[in-house]
C-alpha cells in the first residue's frame, strides 16, 4: 500500500514542480499570486492533456471527424496556449480576457453546428463567468458575462431565424450528447469551485499568518508604535510603551502621554505630530519623557528620570471614509536614544575640553614666547652694541652699564625660565614636595627677613605676627618657604613707598592659616578672577612699572593646592590686598597623588608678579 | 634739524636700548610707556617716526597705531612695530592694524637701523 502512495506523491510532486518551473518571475515570491497562477494554469494543462488523450478514442468510435470536430479538437489547444502567455508575461487579468475568449468562441462553435441553443454545448457559456470569477478582476468577470450573455443571445437568435447549419449530431442520440455536456460542464464547474476554495484558502491563511507576523513584532518589538489623532491625542500605542515608560499602556491613551513628556520638549513633539498630520511628510523628533522607576522593594516609589527618546511621524494612510471627516491620523514609532544622547553629550563637551586646551596652550605658548624675547632684546641689543663701540662712540662707563643691563636682563630670563620649568612640572604632576613635619614660624620669619631689606630699601614697613605656639605642621618647607616670599616680596612690590605689608599666622580649626596684606595698589574687582593665572599680571588699568614673570602668584596657588590648602584673595583698588593661604596642618593623604594643578594661562600677558627665587 | 623718533614702549630696559641706539645714529627721542600719553606726544611733537610696541600695559598699540591713522593730521607719520608677539599670524594682524613695519624682539641692531633710515633717511 505504501508504494503506490509513494509513487503518487512523487507523481504530484513532479507536477507541482513543474508547474513551480512554469510560474512568472513576478509571482514566484508572492504566495498568492502563485497560488492564482497555479490554478489558472494546472486545470487548463490537465484539461487539454486530456483531450488530447481522449481524441484518438474519440476517432476509433466515429471514423472520420468532420472539420467542424477537427477544428474543436485544434481548439483544444488554446488553454495549452494560454498557460504559456501567463507563464511568459505573468498577465493574469488579460490571460482571463483571452480564456474567456477562447471558451467562448469553442462553445459557440460547437453549438452552431449541433443545434444551437438546443445544443449540449450551450449551457457550457454558464462556465465562463464562472471561470471569470477566479480571476479576481472585476473587468474580467463582466467582460465574461457579457460575451457570455451575448454567446446565448446570438444562439436564441440564429435557433429562432433558422440560420443553423444542418446539425452534425447525426446518429448519436440527443440525450446522450445532453449527458456528455452537462456531465462535463458540472466536472468543469467542480474544478472551478475547488480552484476557488483553495484560492480562499490561500489567501485566508496567508492574512492571518501576515496579521500573527505584525502582532508579533509589535508586541516584541522595543519600539513603541503609536497611533495619534491630529491633535497628538494617542489613539493606540503599543505594549513595548510599558517596558520602556514603566507604566501601564492604559494611562498613555489619550493626553497621558504627552504630560510625560519634558515640558521643554512639549513644543518640538506637538510640531512633530502636526507636521506629520498637515504636510503629509515623516518627520523625526528627540525629547525627553518621564520614566517611571519600578518601585524598590520596601515600597518606596523613587524619584522620576527622564529619558531621551527618537520618535518617527508619519500620516496614516487615511481610509476614504475618514478623509471627509478631515481627521488624518498620525503613526509613530519612538525609541530610547538614551545612550547615543550621553555619548552626543560626552562628544561635544571633550570637544569643547580640547578646543579650551588647544586654544590655552596656544596662547601658554604665545604668553612664553613674548616673555622669553622681552629680555632677550635687551640682551642681544645691548652686547651688539658693545660690539660696534667704535661705530657708536660707547665710552667705558657705558660699556659697563650695558654690561650691567644685560647681565639683569640675563637674570630676569633665567627666572622666567625657572617660573616656566616649576609651572610645567606642577602642570604634569612631576612637581615633587616631600611632607615632613615642620615649625612654621621659624620658616616664617627666617623668610621675612630675607625680604626685610628689600622692604626697608622701597621705605615700606614689613611686620611679621606667628604666635610663639604656633604647631607644627606637615607639608614641604622649601615649598612654604617659596610661598612666603613669593606672597611677600610681590606685597613689597606693589606698595608705595611709606605703605606697610603685614604678615599673620595662625592656626583656626586644624589649618593654618596665614595672611600677607598690603596697602598697595590693589587689584581691581575683573582683575580679581584672574589673578593665580601663570603670566597674569594684574594692572591692565594702570600704569605698570613691576619687573617680574608673572608667575609668581601662579606658583604659589599651585604650591598651596598640592598641600590640599586653599588660597583666596581679597583687594580692593587703592587700599591694598590681603592673600589668605589656608593649608591643613596634616595634608590628606590624596593630595600627594592629586598633585596635577589645573594651568590656565592669561590671554594677555603682562609680565610679571615676582621673581622666583630658586635654591639652584 | 635732527629727526625725532618718539618711543612707545613699556619695557625700561628696551626703552633705554632704543634711545641710545637711535641717539647714537644722531635721531632725537621722545618716549613713554603709555599709550594715551603716546597719542597726546604725537600731537604735541609731530615725531617723523613713532617706534610702538604693541603689548603695552593700559591700551594695545595697535589701538594707538589706528587712533594715529584715523586722524587726517598724524597719518602720515610712519608707524614701526616692535614686538615680542612672533607668533604666526602676529605680523599680519599687525600689519593689517596699520603699521607700515614691523620688527620682532629680539631686535637685529643693523635691521633695526636700516627699518628706521628706510623711513626717515
Amino acid at each position: 500500500m505504501n508504494k503506490p502512495q509513494r509513487e503518487s506523491v512523487t507523481v504530484s510532486n513532479i507536477i507541482d514542480d513543474s508547474l513551480n518551473e512554469l510560474l512568472h518571475p513576478s509571482a514566484r515570491y508572492d504566495a498568492l499570486a502563485s497560488a492564482r497562477h497555479r490554478v489558472f494554469m494546472a486545470p487548463r494543462l490537465l484539461g487539454s492533456l486530456l483531450a488530447f488523450a481522449a481524441f484518438p478514442v474519440y476517432l476509433a468510435m466515429r471514423g472520420a471527424p468532420s472539420a467542424t470536430e477537427v477544428a474543436a479538437f485544434a481548439w483544444l489547444i488554446a488553454p495549452i496556449l494560454l498557460s504559456y502567455y501567463l507563464s511568459r508575461t505573468g498577465r493574469y487579468e488579460s490571460a482571463h480576457l483571452l480564456s474567456s475568449l477562447a471558451l467562448v468562441g469553442l462553445v459557440m462553435v460547437i453549438a452552431i453546428n449541433t443545434g444551437g441553443i438546443e445544443s449540449f454545448a450551450a449551457m457550457w457559456l454558464i462556465a465562463v463567468p464562472l471561470e471569470a470569477a477566479l480571476s479576481a478582476s472585476r473587468r474580467a468577470v463582466a467582460f465574461a458575462s457579457l460575451l457570455a450573455l451575448g454567446g446565448i443571445l446570438v444562439l436564441i437568435g440564429m435557433t429562432s431565424f433558422a440560420l443553423l447549419p444542418a446539425s452534425e449530431v447525426g446518429a448519436i442520440s440527443h440525450s446522450v450528447l445532453m449527458a456528455f455536456g452537462i456531465g462535463s460542464a458540472t466536472v468543469y464547474a467542480a474544478g472551478l469551485a475547488f480552484g476557488a476554495e483553495s484560492l480562499s484558502r490561500v489567501s485566508v491563511s496567508l492574512l492571518s499568518v501576515e496579521e500573527d507576523r505584525y502582532r508579533l513584532l509589535a508586541r516584541n518589538m522595543s519600539d513603541v508604535i503609536s497611533r495619534h489623532r491630529r491633535d497628538g491625542a494617542v489613539e493606540f500605542i503599543s505594549p513595548a510603551a510599558e517596558a520602556l515608560l514603566g507604566t501601564p499602556v492604559s494611562s498613555l491613551f489619550g493626553h497621558g502621554l504627552f504630560d510625560r513628556v519634558h515640558i521643554a520638549d512639549r513644543p518640538a513633539y506637538l510640531k512633530a505630530l502636526s507636521d506629520a498630520a498637515r504636510g503629509g511628510e515623516s518627520c523625526s523628533v528627540e525629547f525627553r519623557i518621564k520614566c517611571d522607576v519600578a518601585s524598590s522593594v520596601d515600597g518606596v516609589r523613587e524619584a522620576p528620570r527622564f529619558i531621551w527618546v527618537e520618535m518617527r511621524c508619519r500620516p496614516l494612510d487615511q481610509a476614504p471614509d475618514h478623509a471627509k471627516a478631515g481627521e488624518s491620523g498620525v503613526v509613530a514609532v519612538m525609541r530610547e536614544v538614551t545612550d547615543r544622547k550621553q555619548q552626543e553629550q560626552a562628544l561635544e563637551q571633550a570637544r569643547v575640553d580640547a578646543e579650551r586646551a588647544d586654544a590655552s596652550k596656544s596662547r601658554f605658548l604665545a604668553t612664553m614666547s613674548h616673555e622669553l624675547r622681552t629680555p632677550l632684546n635687551a640682551i642681544i641689543g645691548f652686547s651688539e652694541m658693545i660690539a660696534q663701540e667704535d661705530v657708536l662712540n660707547i665710552d667705558a662707563a657705558r660699556r659697563k652699564e650695558y654690561a650691567q643691563l644685560i647681565n639683569d636682563s640675563g637674570q630676569h630670563l633665567l627666572s622666567v625660565v625657572n617660573g616656566i620649568l616649576d609651572i610645567s612640572k606642577m602642570e604634569s604632576g612631576n612637581f615633587e614636595i616631600a611632607l615632613e613635619p615642620f615649625a612654621p614660624r621659624p620658616a616664617l620669619i627666617n623668610s621675612c627677613n630675607l625680604l626685610a631689606l628689600k622692604a626697608r630699601e622701597n621705605g615700606i614697613e614689613l611686620v611679621t605676627k606667628a604666635p610663639e605656639d604656633l604647631p607644627q605642621i606637615t607639608g614641604d618647607e622649601r615649598a612654604f618657604k617659596q610661598i612666603v616670599l613669593n606672597l611677600v616680596s610681590n606685597a613689597i612690590k606693589f606698595t608705595e613707598r611709606g605703605g606697610s605689608v603685614t604678615v599673620t599666622a595662625e592656626m583656626e580649626r586644624s589649618n593654618l592659616v596665614m595672611r600677607v596684606s598690603d596697602t598697595g595698589v590693589g587689584i581691581s574687582a575683573d582683575d580679581l578672577k584672574r589673578i593665580g593665572d601663570p603670566f597674569f599680571q594684574a594692572g591692565k588699568t594702570y600704569q605698570r612699572r613691576h619687573e617680574g614673570t608673572g608667575l609668581g602668584l601662579s606658583i604659589v596657588k599651585s604650591l598651596v593646592v598640592l598641600h590640599g590648602g586653599e588660597m583666596s584673595v581679597q583687594s580692593k583698588i587703592d587700599v591694598g590686598t590681603t592673600i589668605t593661604i589656608m593649608l591643613p596642618l596634616c595634608p590628606a593623604p590624596q593630595a600627594r597623588t592629586d598633585n596635577v594643578t589645573t594651568l590656565t594661562p592669561a590671554p594677555r600677558l603682562l609680565a610679571t608678579r615676582d621673581q622666583v627665587k630658586k635654591s639652584a | 634739524m635732527a629727526k625725532t623718533v618718539l618711543i612707545v614702549e613699556d619695557n625700561e630696559l628696551n626703552m633705554k636700548l632704543f634711545r641710545d641706539l637711535l641717539e647714537a645714529h644722531g635721531y632725537q627721542t621722545s618716549g613713554t610707556s603709555n599709550g594715551y600719553e603716546a597719542l597726546d606726544l604725537v600731537r604735541k611733537l609731530r615725531p617723523d617716526l613713532i617706534l610702538m610696541d604693541i603689548q603695552l600695559p593700559q591700551v594695545s598699540g595697535l589701538e594707538v597705531t589706528r587712533w594715529i591713522k584715523d586722524d587726517p593730521e598724524l597719518r602720515t607719520i610712519p608707524v614701526v612695530a616692535v614686538t615680542a608677539f612672533a607668533m604666526k599670524g602676529d605680523e599680519e594682524r599687525i600689519r593689517e592694524g596699520g603699521c607700515e613695519a614691523y620688527l620682532s624682539k629680539p631686535i637685529s641692531v643693523g635691521k633695526f637701523i636700516e627699518t628706521v633710515r628706510r623711513f626717515i633717511g
